[in-house]
């Protein structure tokens, strides 16, 4: 028993300390405002507030925190990236995640389980090499494994995935982890409204006022809120947003579904995902298989479910793990991915003066919480962007200045 | 002890067949036609399950389906509902979840130190130090999950059915049967789904005791048995709704996906437990469970028992009990007061206690007796069952997917639908319609209205027949100073619980859940969510409306993984010479669906055969197949226009009978795609796509010709056509042998393309260089393909043939330093990068992508060159994607590698930055294991950089035919 | 699962279909400044709105053209693609 639940003997859980503030009336002015209460939104409040003392924040969120792609991802972190810009990025966001739980004060079940990327194919198993060559050389833990490495590991695993289609190898990534998606999200904006930071739920931005190519506030379903500074962090709806200012992106919106079992005794320590499978798969703390695939094939803004994604993705999961035929699925759900043609997100300033965009996230946007967060307050706070996330802006495009993680292939997490 | 009952009007057992299973390690018997938990109820078993989280003690709750207290384990399938599942003859059964036995588990020792773990407590813990937290999340992770698998099962899958519909009824209680009968009327075709495995639904457990409803209730079954219409679908249910009315419904056979015009969900409600101390005592149940398990099962819940109510079906249960010789101490009414039932209640000498609430119930192992209080004042009185009867939450889940809102009725004290999407209707208990008379008009309007809707016609106004008191307790929840009052079975989650959640900020219905946990077991909420809604409003302040509820996703109820994956169906494609391959000893490969020859095993080891074919090209003659590849056809006026549009080189200046280099970019001027063009005549095109891209380049080309608008038809041949490869300085004196075609470089020079017979049949020729020597691509409708094949295997004996595969292929193309699309290239590389630009003809005035390559070639950063490693230890061999390192710093990779037995040298590809790509720099490459190793750039083709043997003078075949 | 009603096949499943992206007039090639043609190229407002788009189905091999809501998924009108589009699109 750890100490710290002690006190609870005598203290109600009641008595606890608030995450969130009761609603308040939204000022009229900030000197930031973010759009989106997710991880991202949040992180990127607490930074402000943490490392650059801007407290004069409000975080907008037309629903509840944490409740778009926060609450929707299937919780993996992990770094081994094809791109020098993607792996430098990603590995500072994994060293930003094994600290929260004690900046917090608060556990999100950070668990490092170990990633394997299964290839099925020689140029899968090219495509294994190169990230893993790209890895090793900017010192991330990644390597090539071969079959039986593999299946020492995950011993459970048909390698032969049903006859067809056999593992070949697998990108091993040891730092892979899981977390707590949720909890994310909350210790974040429970660091920020310690901080001065106000969260404003329930509260939809239906413009995006400018003078004279300059940001100057915000207009809500609950008023006008004057602002030099906004930032867009809403993966998923992006295009709504950069709608009001019109700016154009090559940001397209596709559901990505996923889907859990109901809960079994722990058998699974690894997360494991198969590409050509379109499958991946890990064992939550409470017990369920969390599955997902790729995105669906149309665009769409709806986070509606379908059939078809749940058919798929139990019929391939059964090729590599067949006893899991005898597991039920509980509940499948939806999110919506911002995609781009590279595959790397979208960040750092427009041409909108005051106006900061941190989008593009595609199916990869949990993993990348805490540094987004922490880059876009230093971009926001300097007016100019993190060296980190110089790669990403949004005018690369029409410099043919792609970052090439498309080559990652289509089913990453 | 038995509590199995004299036999009851409606039972679904069978007396005359029984059952026998093990549980816990004791003999159960039971009869055809129980399910697992009414066996063991029967029986005297009180104590089914242990709950999630504190292992306490409990026995039947909703036993409605998702009951989730008794979970089980057997040998072979983990976490099977006992409310659900008929045992198994000489099946063994476990609870799930216990740590030790069911009598004995140990994990009830969570309970003593459960005051140390509030709401939420694993947030608040275990982190710190760091290095412990992989064995707290251990520990965490064993007391979660409720059963086990064995990761030695094997696969199971259950074929899926297609079924289309007009009219599909969710649900056959009284409003569905209605409902399933006036559609049907109308003359179309019905399903009528039900999740148990007889049709009657609330009708038949709520009111198998009411004479007065016989001749309705046989009238009901008698017609849906006879229309030929309507179709019975039971023991299924719907276990998710999905866009356009698709219903995945899961019967025990296996998915049915069904296609409905319109849907009418008649799903009803589920009854929702009290909120109290202990109200998860063995022996405490919701009141329809206790009536489902007379009717159904002919089983007493007890022996004496207390009602608590506060609607009439309370009393209604309490007349049912006492028919079956249950001693029923008391109704304790917290708020119905008198209806329909109270007279005859009260007739039978049943004491009945208005303004009563209840305090708590009390018991070791179950239920002994409860306490209460009637206008304030406290009492009690033993009982060995408890049935709660204190209201209703909508089985909303299908509607909720469908789309449609939910409002609360105060009246009723329920929440309704509201704004059913079109082709969708509700009729019965969850539109709020309680009596059986009104639910099966409302049945038989909706149903009406359903199959209207479906032959266009207008839809008459809709009776009202929404009941005018309430059914539910506006806030059946009873604190007490002690807790103990479980809100959320699944999940072990107590009125402290929630208080403790809402008070930190999880004020949202959302956040609540997810805090909490609320919602997230197995039941996904069907037993807690109305109260936690109920709570978290009465605790905000705010309405039932605007608190408002989490979203019902499917699945409806779990549902089996092999029900939904279904039959497995991988097609993969074979050539038409599979045969011979795998008679050669060809190792498969998968290129696409395709399966090809990556080698044949002729030699002692993989790379013995691979340099055996690679040699057999080389010095005399090899056939490889290339059918896989994609073969287009291009017909029609403005053939030679869409040519020149689609490829980056001028294909319109292409002479009839000549063959040139496809290459295809995006409109962003990345490569997508190569192969050979050639041209029949002025408005015919031959052209290759590679094995991946056939499809989807037939795709994208048909749409371009839409797009642009040209006069022109393309088809897609690629599975007409069989086609192979003959290469080697032995392949033209063979080929003479087969063909009358002239084939000297005069009549047939290097890249022109003939057609005449092979072997009898016609044929396409194109002296193509790919793998670098004599060669002629062949092709060949599919039927004759093998035909053509055996014969050139046949003759070339004595010309020293060998097959080869993908593997040789590579390694001779590597040698002339050819590309392979996808390997040498990345989903971001351009013409330019890739070393091509003589493949670029900017003179065009229009070709895809042609401004972003125009702008690319200025941009450009990287190319493809080829190099030569200057190490020659075997160990020292890169791998492709290894990095060239330059100062530190990463410059490129190697795409292709082989070690050349015609050079004696180990070759490749890389892409570099430009600054190293001048022939003769060196270049780093850094080993997997870390090592350097050094080579040089060198130029391409490495091997006959003339290219003389892929155009041979006639004088050095040594004679031609 | 969708549902599509085809010009002449009737009603069809959606998962037949092969979504092939919005109907996009290419810009000019000849008179395209590079900033007009990256716009084209890669970026566009990809807002929830009706627009028209490509659909191929598969076992026929023939472009349709739908006209869909990216916010609701209702498809308003299906059209064989080589009559349906008009060179204003």
């Amino acid at each position: 028993m750890p100490l710290r639940l002690l006190k609870y003997a005598w203290k109600k859980s009641e008595d606890e300390p608030r995450f969130f503030p009761e609603e308040k009336p939204l000022k009229t002015s900030y000197d930031v405002v973010i759009i989106g209460g997710g991880g991202h939104g949040m992180a990127c409040a607490y930074y402000l507030a943490k490392e650059h003392g801007i407290t004069n924040v409000a975080v907008l969120e037309q629903g509840y925190i944490g409740g778009g792609n926060t609450g929707r991802n299937t919780t993996i972190v992990r770094s081994n990236y094809l791109t020098s810009e993607g792996v430098k990025f990603y590995d500072e966001s994994l060293k930003l995640f094994e600290d929260l739980s004690t900046d917090f004060d608060l556990n999100i079940f950070y668990s490092t389980r170990g990633h394997f990327t299964l290839a099925h194919t020689d140029s899968a198993m090219r495509t294994m090499r190169w990230r893993a060559e790209v890895n090793k050389h900017h010192g991330i833990d990644s390597e090539v494994v071969d079959v039986d490495t593999i299946q020492k590991e995950v011993p459970y695993m048909d390698m032969s995935c049903n006859g067809q289609h056999p593992v070949m190898g697998a990108l091993y990534h040891a730092p892979g982890s899981v977390a707590r998606h949720d909890a994310v999200a909350w210790g974040y904006a429970r660091g920020a409204q310690m901080r001065g930071v106000e969260i404003h739920q329930k509260t939809k931005v239906s413009d995006i006022k400018t003078k004279s190519g300059k940001v100057v506030g915000v207009q809500t379903d609950r008023g006008f809120i004057e602002a030099n500074s906004v930032v867009s962090m809403v993966a998923g709806s992006t295009p709504r947003i950069t709608e009001m200012l019109e700016i154009e992106t090559p940001i397209e919106i596709f559901p990505l579904q996923a889907c859990v079992t109901e809960p079994v005794k722990p058998f699974m320590d690894t997360i494991v995902v198969s590409g050509s499978l379109h499958v991946y798969v890990s064992q939550s703390s409470r017990g369920e298989l969390v599955m997902g695939a790729s995105v669906d094939p149309a665009e769409l803004h709806s986070t509606r479910s379908t059939l078809d994604f749940v058919e798929g993705l139990t019929d391939q999961m059964m090729d590599l793990f067949p006893f899991t035929s005898r597991l039920k699925i509980m509940r499948q759900w939806a999110g919506m991915s911002d995609i781009t043609p590279d595959f790397a997100p979208i960040m750092g300033k427009t041409d909108v003066d005051g106006f900061y965009l941190d989008a593009g996230w595609g199916t990869w946007g949990f993993k990348a919480t805490p540094i987004s967060g922490k880059t876009m307050a230093y971009t926001v706070a300097n007016d100019r962007p993190h060296e980190l996330i110089k790669p990403f802006s949004l005018d690369r495009y029409a410099n043919f200045e792609l970052v090439g993680e498309k080559g990652a292939a289509s089913v990453g997490h | 002890m038995m509590r199995r009952l004299s036999p009851q009007p409606l039972e679904w057992i069978n007396r005359s067949q029984s059952v026998t299973f093990v549980f816990e390690g004791e003999e159960i018997k039971g009869f055809d036609g129980d399910v697992i938990s009414s066996a063991l109820w029967a029986q005297g078993h009180k104590v089914l399950g242990r709950s999630f989280k504190y292992h306490r003690r409990r026995g039947l709750l909703s036993f409605a389906n998702h009951d989730i207290n008794v979970m089980l384990q057997t040998a072979d399938t983990p976490n099977v509902r006992g409310d659900v599942v008929q045992p198994e003859q000489g099946q063994t059964y476990k609870a799930v979840n216990t740590f030790g036995s069911l009598a004995q588990d140990k994990g009830a020792l969570v309970e003593w130190i459960s005051k140390f773990l509030p709401v939420g407590f694993y947030y608040k813990a275990f982190y710190s130090p760091k290095f412990l937290f992989p064995k707290w999340e251990r520990l965490i992770r064993e007391m979660a999950g409720l059963g086990t698998v064995d990761t030695s099962w094997g696969e199971r899958r259950q074929p899926k059915r297609y079924r289309h519909c007009d009219v599909a009824v969710i649900g056959a209680g009284p409003s569905g049967m209605a409902a399933a009968i006036a559609a049907a009327k109308q003359g179309v075709d019905v399903c009528l789904i039900d999740e148990n495995p007889y049709i009657g639904g609330s009708l038949d457990y709520q009111y198998a005791n009411e004479e007065a409803l016989e001749v309705t209730r046989d009238d009901l079954k008698t017609t849906i048995a006879e229309m030929d219409n309507i179709q019975v679908i039971t023991s299924a249910f719907v276990a998710g709704f999905y866009g356009d009315n698709w219903l995945a419904v899961n019967s025990q056979q296996g998915l049915i996906k069904l296609s409905a015009q319109s849907v009418v969900v008649a799903t009803g409600v589920f009854e929702q437990p009290a909120v109290f101390r202990n109200n998860d005592l063995p022996g405490v149940m919701n009141a329809s469970a206790a009536q489902r398990l007379m009717a159904r099962y002919a089983v007493a819940p007890c022996k004496e028992a207390v009602v608590l109510t506060a609607n009439p079906e309370g009393y209604r249960a309490a007349l049912d009990l006492i028919k079956n010789g249950v001693v029923v101490k008391a109704i304790l009414d917290t708020g119905c007061g008198e209806n329909s039932w109270s007279v005859p209640v009260k007739q039978a000498g049943i004491p009945v206690f208005e303004n009563a609430a209840i305090i708590e119930a009390k018991g070791r192992k179950a239920l002994q007796g409860v306490v209460y209080a009637v206008n304030g004042v406290q009492q009690s009185l033993d009982c060995d069952g408890l049935l709660m009867s204190v209201g209703w939450a909508p089985a909303g889940a299908p509607l909720y997917q469908a789309g449609s809102k939910f409002a609360y009725n105060a009246i009723l004290e329920q929440l309704l639908p509201q704004e059913l999407p079109q082709g969708v209707f509700a009729c019965g208990r969850i539109n709020g319609v309680f009596e059986i008379v009104d639910q099966i008009k409302d049945g038989q309007q909706a149903g009406m209205a359903a199959a209207l809707a479906v032959q266009d016609k207008s839809v008459p106004d809709f009776t009202d027949y929404t009941a005018t008191r309430a059914h539910s307790h506006s806030y059946p929840i009873w604190q007490h100073p002690k807790g103990k009052e479980f809100i959320d079975f699944d999940e072990d989650i107590q009125i402290k619980d929630l208080k403790g959640a809402i008070a930190q900020g999880f004020d949202n219905i959302e956040l609540m859940k997810r805090f909490s946990t609320i919602g997230m077991g197995p039941s996904q909420g069907k037993h807690s969510n109305m109260n936690g809604i109920r709570l978290l409003a009465k605790l905000t302040g705010k309405s039932i409306d605007q608190t408002g509820s989490t979203t019902a996703r499917p699945m409806f109820h779990p549902t089996e993984v092999s029900h939904l994956a279904g039959m497995r169906f991988r097609p993969e494609r074979l050539t038409p010479m599979h045969a011979f391959h795998q008679q050669a000893k060809a190792k498969f490969m998968e290129a696409g669906v395709w399966l090809r020859p990556e080698y044949y095993a002729t030699e002692s080891s993989r790379e013995a055969s691979i340099a055996a074919e690679v040699a057999a090209v080389r010095n005399a003659v090899g056939l490889i197949d290339v059918s896989t590849l994609g073969k287009l056809e291009v017909f029609g006026r403005d053939s030679a226009e869409l040519m020149d549009r689609l490829y980056t080189m001028r294909m319109s200046n292409m002479a009839v009978g000549a063959s040139r280099y496809a290459l295809m970019v995006d409109d962003s001027g990345v490569v997508i795609d190569d192969g050979v063009a050639v041209r029949y005549s002025d408005e015919h095109f031959y052209v290759t796509t590679t094995t991946s891209t056939s499809d989807s380049a037939y795709r994208m080309i048909q749409k371009k010709v839409i797009e642009w608008g040209l006069k022109v038809t393309v088809l897609n041949r690629t599975g007409q056509i069989g086609a192979m490869n003959l290469a080697g300085p032995n392949s033209r004196q063979l080929l003479s042998q087969l063909t009358d075609l002239d084939l000297s470089n005069e009549a047939f020079p290097y890249l022109a393309m003939r057609q005449a017979k092979v072997c009898g049949v016609d044929a396409t020729f194109i002296r193509v260089g790919f793998v670098g020597e004599l060669g002629y691509e062949i092709h060949v409708s599919a039927q004759d393909a093998e035909h053509v094949w055996q014969q050139i295997m046949l003759l070339g004996e004595s010309f020293a043939i060998k097959p080869f595969g993908v593997e040789a292929q590579r390694q001779l193309r590597l040698e002339k330093g050819h590309i392979i699309v996808g390997q040498d290239t990345d989903g971001l590389t351009n013409p330019f990068e890739a070393n091509m630009p003589w493949a670029v003809h900017f003179k065009k005035t229009y070709f895809l992508g042609k401004p972003s390559l125009v702008r690319l070639k200025t941009l450009q950063k990287r190319i493809l060159v080829g190099f030569e490693l200057l190490s020659a230890a075997a160990d020292d061999m890169p791998l492709e994607s290894n990095l060239i390192i330059d100062d530190g710093e990463m410059v490129g990779r190697v795409t292709s590698i082989g070690r050349s037995a015609t050079l004696q040298k180990v070759i490749g590809l890389a892409m570099v930055e430009l600054a190293c790509s001048q022939v003769d720099s060196e270049l780093t490459i850094k080993l997997s294991d870390g090592r350097m190793v050094s080579a040089k750039v060198v130029k391409t083709p490495f091997y006959d950089p003339q290219g003389l043997l892929q155009k041979p003078q006639e004088s050095a075949l040594g004679g031609a035919a | 699962m969708k549902f599509v009603t085809c010009p002449s096949l009737g009603r069809r499943a959606l998962s037949e279909f092969t979504f092939g992206g919005r109907v996009e007039k290419e810009t000019d090639q000849e008179a395209v400044s590079e900033r007009e043609w990256a716009e084209y190229v890669f970026y566009h407002n990809g807002a929830p709105k009706t627009q028209q788009e490509w659909w191929y189905h598969r076992p026929t091999g023939i472009w349709f053209l739908f006209q869909r809501n990216t916010l609701t998924d209702s498809i308003t009108q299906v059209d064989f693609a080589n009559k349906g589009l008009t060179n204003d699109a």
